[in-house]
This record gives structure tokens, sequence and C-alpha cells, in this order.
């Protein structure tokens, strides 16, 4: 064997100014390598493009069981979950979990949707000035989520705050996590304690219950399932949201290419998703000594998957801090890929691609304040930003 | 070679129709269809742009 010692950085993927602006520090580790072991986090963190799709694909070796969270006791309670599981156990709780939620489930609502976002940024462009991340970012997914699972009262006013602390605790435990995981808690409590009556008729929630009523999912699932929806399903979206009016208002001549040809939409998305990705990094357990590139992981490792580095990987994407939609990275990693690849993708190209769609059709410019961002141990979005003059189409 | 379709982890985001929109499609239950198994060389390229693009890794080329 020719493994070496994998090379070593003292950086903290949970830094405060990290989290903030990754970027700069995932080009210094993609330098040092394709595998980089970081003693802040005790991981192994995977850096480059090949490597995170090649890691994606390959559960066998890079387990998900007990691993995708950095602290103990969010990976004990995500235990039984599908995105905690590995095949076979995990092929059972996919199905279950993607059986409403996967394109072809959703094909009837892309009307709804289109039409729910459409309305939303006419008003906010009739308005002229507007905060873009609560009147939009955060105001169209919940709706359509709160609908589409047939949410209502408390717990519509408790999305928000439940996904962003379903996604926090995954970090290490920090104040942070430490802060997050009442929170998490009590969505925990409410989808344990859920049932069908508590859900719209006709909602897709209330399907999941009747779909265990008939057997069609193993007893006491449905609650689970809710449960992913609303962890995994509101905060990301939220961010991939956020950034489509940022990016839009930093790069104008990107939003005139969609303008002037709207079969750019989803290429917009991809791109936006490549450049800014909602999650950065995610857990895995390495099952077998496995070498990468002459470096050897020992079994047993915590892996860090820096899905947000191999996006930004030149070997992979020519120009990779330039936002160009033209370039259509369909293959990006800000969904993951492979098994475990977002299960709510589907939804969330619904959603976005109706804010680009009409965006771009209602708007020439927008003229934004400074962006304000907090650090969050995993979702990475923007909590403000000031969208001062519309410059309508 | 030969297109080979993981069918129960198909869930239908249909970006490999996109990509290779001669070789395969959704019908109108979001199902994918293969148009054939075995392809030509000449298709090989559209092929692996299908694997490729993949979320789920449910094609592989043989």
């Amino acid at each position: 064997m020719t493994d070496s010692a994998a090379p070593v950085s003292d950086l903290d993927l949970f830094d405060d100014e990290v989290l903030v602006d990754p970027y700069p520090s995932y080009a210094a580790l993609r330098e040092l390598g394709a595998v980089v072991r970081l003693p802040a986090n005790d991981a192994y963190a995977l850096t480059r493009y090949d490597v995170i799709r090649d890691a994606l694909a390959d559960w066998e070796t890079f387990s998900s069981a007990g691993a995708i969270g950095f602290n103990p006791m969010v990976n004990e309670a995500l235990t039984g979950t599908s995105l905690s599981s590995d095949p076979p156990a995990h092929t059972r709780l996919r199905a279950a979990l993607t059986a409403n939620l996967s394109p072809r489930a959703l094909r009837g609502l892309k009307a709804t949707i289109e039409a729910k976002a459409d309305a939303l940024v006419e008003e906010l462009v009739a308005k002229g000035s507007f905060e873009a991340i609560d009147a939009l970012a955060r105001a169209l997914p919940l709706e359509i989520v709160a609908d589409l699972i047939g949410f209502t009262g408390h717990v519509r006013d408790n999305m928000l705050r439940w996904g962003q602390a379903a996604m926090q605790v995954l970090g290490p435990m920090n104040q942070r996590t430490a802060e997050s995981f009442p929170i998490a808690g009590e969505l925990y409590a409410w989808c344990s304690a859920v049932t069908a009556g508590d859900l719209t008729p006709g909602s897709v929630g209330r399907g999941i219950f009747e779909a265990e009523a008939r057997g069609e999912i193993p007893p006491d699932t449905a609650g689970h399932i809710i449960h992913q929806y609303l962890g995994a399903g509101v905060d990301t979206t939220i961010a991939s949201i956020g950034n489509i009016v940022a990016l839009f208002a930093r790069h104008p001549d990107q939003l005139a290419l969609v303008r002037e040809n709207p079969a750019l939409v989803p290429a917009a998305f991809n791109e936006t998703l490549r450049f800014w990705p909602p999650i950065n990094a995610w857990g895995r357990r390495a099952t077998r000594d496995v070498e990468i590139d002459g470096v050897l992981i020992p079994k047993g490792a915590k892996v860090a998957v820096l899905l947000g580095a191999g996006n930004r990987d030149p070997r992979h994407y020519p120009d990779p801090d330039a936002f160009l939609v033209e370039r259509n990275p369909i293959d990006h990693l800000s969904f993951g890929y492979g098994p475990h690849g977002c299960a709510g993708q589907g939804l969330a190209r619904l959603e976005a691609h109706a804010v680009i769609t009409s965006l771009s059709r209602r708007v020439e410019r927008l003229v934004v304040g400074p962006e304000v961002r907090v650090p969050s141990n995993v979702t990475r979005s923007i909590e403000e930003l000031p969208v001062l003059e519309v410059f309508p189409a | 070679m030969k297109i080979v379709l993981n069918r129960p982890r198909c869930e239908g985001h249909g970006l490999c129709e996109e990509a290779a929109p001669a070789l395969m499609h959704l019908d109108d239950d979001g199902e994918l269809v293969l148009h054939q198994e075995e392809i030509g060389d000449a298709d090989v390229p559209q092929a692996q742009a299908a694997v490729r693009v993949c979320p789920v890794a449910a094609l592989r080329l043989t």
C-alpha cells in the first residue's frame, strides 16, 4: 500500500466566519487535497467534485447510518429515518417518503404553485420596495408546504422556527445547536402526536396517514415523514429563493439573459444552487479503510462531504467563482446525489422555477441594500435582503 | 452498450429525458420508458449524458 496520511488543516467548518463565507476556506482545502483531515471537527473532509460525487454514490463505503449530523445526539434522534439509514432499510423508507413527493406525485400542483408565486411577485413589484426574505423567500415555501401537508393554526406559525432548528441541530454541539435542540424537540413532539384529523382533508399529509392506515407504509412512519417534510424542506427552499433574488440583483446581466430566453429558467436555478448551496456540508461515516487519491480514510472515521467545495472545483467547472446561468450546471452537488439525493428536489424545482419565471417576466432590474447574514450550522441563507427599488419590465 | 434502469430507485425527475429525448421519455403516469435497451455507438454520448444527470443514480450503462 502506498497510502499516505491525509493533509491536515486547522480549519473549523463551523466557525462563524467560515459559515458566513465558506468559499475562500474551501478553495484552500481543495488545494491541500481531495481529502483533508480536520482535527477541529474530528472529520475527514472531501473537497473536490469527483471524490464527492463518487462518495455520494457509494453508500456501502460512506454510510449515512448515524452519520449525517455532526453531534451524537442528533444522529441518535434521526435513527430510523430514511436520511439516516442505508439500503435495504433506506429503500423502503425512501419509497414511503417520496410516494407523495416525487415529480409524478406533484404534477397536479404546478399550476397552483406558479399562480401563487406570480401573485406574490406581482404584488411586491407593485410595492416597489420590500424585504425579500420575509416577503418572498419565506412567504412562498411556508404557504406551499403548509397547504401541501395540510397544516393549520399554530403549526403554520411554528414552521419557520421549527424548520430552522431542525437544520441547526445537525451541527456540532456548539451554542447554536444547544439553543436549537429544545425547538427541534417541539417539532419532533408535534410530529409524534399528530393524527390524520389534525391535517386538512385532501392534503398530502392526510394522504400519508391514509397510506399508513391501508398498510402501504409501515405503522408509525407517517409522523416521521411529516417531520422530514418540515425539517428538510422548509429552511433549504427558503435559502434558495432568497439566493435567487440576491444573485439576480447582483448580476443584472444574468437576469437579462433569462429575460431574453425563458428556456434558461431551469439553468438559472441550477447555477444558483451550484453557486450558493443551501447546505454546504453533510456527514457520512467510512465503513471500511478506504483510499482516495492515495490518502487513507480509516474505517469508522467521520466524513464531512463539502458539497459547496465540490461545486466550486475548477477541475469540474471552469471559472467556478463566476455566476453564469448559461453554464447550466445540471450535475451540481447541492441536492446531493444517488440514493440519498434530495427527496424534495421536485418540489424545490417547482417553487424556484415559478419564482424565477415570474421575476424574469416582471422585473428588469432590482436595486438591493446590503444583505444580512447570520452564522448558521447547516443552512447557509440570507437573513435580510432589502429590495430598495424595482425597475419593472 | 445497454442502458439499465433501476426502476424502484427512479422517482421521475425527468432530467434524463431532457438529456436524451431520443432514448427515453416519461409516460403520462410519469414513469420512465426506455425506447430501447441496446443502443448503438452513435447514441452512446446521449446515453452517458442521461446517466450523468440522473439525480438519484437510477441509470447506468453496461
